[in-house]
């Protein structure tokens, strides 16, 4: 068969408004699953054995099922149970979210780990309360210490992101399959797709790698 | 929260369930098999002395991480039949998907272990007068399998959770059973909870069990 690429340039605006939906959903969720995932790593180094074991539970959860079956769950499921009609993008939101909130805070919960407890001991000894402490002491230089995974954990969001559109979400794993199905063009239209995941992903991988190297060396202790 | 669980239309549907999660098994298994080995031969690769030799294995590498897994699974159905003009089933195809996506990553693993064998160990071997195959296969890896394991059982359980993308392409395994099931009777709560429960309870022990032995090296290391 022949192969031609240029036919893919035609389609780069709607592939870009495509790319454009995936980057939101993607940052969207990263942000508020690092931020969740820095709450729900504190409960899971939390005193009361409750509230640890209800955080683990939770984690295992997600990280012990696809998220292709989470998505559906919260899809069709969460709409049945509760009688209310969920529009696709705030399910795929809330599922992606909780996704991250899972995997960030065992991220968070190895840096927080690598605080040597002299720090916890001080924070005593100065007579800071528990909130001074985890704000000032703990988040800061867990943040840094968390930085690289956390990214890595940003592109790996990037990339599951494709699955949003099993769902109908126009994004650019979507778009990419429905011009590949109508043109029946799929060995150029999906190599494009990768291509352009590969061009935001692979960059971000490497930075990665600068900020381990860079940052981490100058700023922890 | 005033939902009736029924489960009922289970009844005579349990065969075709059991039927996806063997072809689950199969997918999950064959790949890991495929991964482990060909994992282990790409990082030897990442790490030949010759650049001729490395980056073809490196731009394999980075573009089965860089591209999302369900796009590899869609790419390989679409395109290998039309560009090679050959088909050999859908369980293959997403074995080989599944298969190469786990090597790349697998080979990342390796070559973590292979990298956190200290210096001395090398300098060592020198001063001892080992031959390189016998530094390769007596000190670098068995310490280097030691400190992957938990990371590739890890990518392990990653590969059965991808398994579940090839029934985006219509690969009968337990998620599109699932699907079938919850579209016939109608009934996508009860469904998709049971299938999300049976991935968890593959998971979870080998999980467990990642957890146990990174816990042993933690203290082996401390001494």
């Amino acid at each position: 068969m022949s192969v031609n690429f240029a036919i893919v340039f035609p389609y780069w605006r709607v592939l870009l408004g495509g790319l454009m939906l995936t980057v939101a959903f993607t940052l969207g969720c990263a942000i508020a699953g690092s931020i969740g995932g820095f709450v729900l790593s504190l409960l899971r180094i939390s005193t009361n054995r409750w509230i640890k074991s209800a955080a683990a539970f939770y984690v295992e959860i997600f990280r012990g099922t696809p998220l292709l079956i989470q998505l559906f769950w919260m899809f069709f499921c969460l709409p049945v149970l509760f009688r209310i009609s969920i529009p696709p993008a705030l399910s795929v939101l809330l599922s992606l979210t909780m996704y991250m909130i899972a995997i960030t805070s065992e991220t968070f919960r190895g840096a927080l780990k690598s605080i040597a407890s002299e720090q916890h001991d001080a924070c005593i000894a100065l007579g800071l309360t528990p909130r001074v402490k985890v704000l000032y002491v703990i988040f800061p230089q867990g943040l840094l210490r968390a930085a690289p995974p956390l990214l890595s954990n940003v592109v790996s969001l990037f990339k599951e992101s494709a699955l949003i559109s099993s769902v109908g979400i126009a994004d650019l794993m979507l778009v990419g399959q429905n011009i590949s199905t109508n043109t029946a063009r799929p060995v150029e239209f999906l190599s494009a797709v990768g291509a352009i995941y590969f061009l935001v992903a692979f960059p971000l991988t490497r930075l990665v790698g600068v900020v381990e190297t860079r940052m981490l060396r100058r700023y922890t202790y | 929260m005033n939902y009736h669980f029924d489960f009922s239309f289970l009844d005579g549907k349990v065969g075709a369930l059991l039927g996806g999660l063997k072809i689950t098994l199969e997918l999950t298994l064959v790949s890991n098999l495929l991964g482990l080995t060909f994992g282990f031969l790409l990082c030897l690769t990442t790490l030949n002395r010759r650049a001729i030799v490395r980056w073809p294995a490196r731009m394999f590498i980075e573009f089965f991480r860089c591209t999302p897994a369900l796009l590899q699974i869609v790419w390989f159905f679409y395109c290998i039949p039309m560009m090679f003009d050959f088909f050999i089933g859908p369980i293959a195809l997403g074995i080989i998907a599944l298969g190469l996506n786990l090597t790349a990553f697998n080979a990342e693993a390796y070559r973590a272990g292979v990298q956190a064998v200290p210096k001395e160990h090398l300098d060592a071997c020198v001063a001892l007068g080992l031959r390189p195959w016998q530094r390769t296969f007596y000190v670098v890896l068995p310490q280097a399998l030691r400190s992957a394991t938990p990371i590739l059982m890890t990518n392990g359980i990653g590969a059965l959770q991808q398994s579940a993308l090839v029934a985006v392409v219509a690969v009968g395994d337990l998620m599109y059973v699932g699907n079938r099931l919850a579209t016939d009777a109608y009934r996508p709560l009860e469904t998709y909870t049971l299938i999300a429960v049976i991935y968890f309870a593959l998971s979870v022990p080998v999980a467990q069990l990642v957890r146990l032995i990174e816990r042993k090296q933690d203290f082996a290391t401390e001494r």
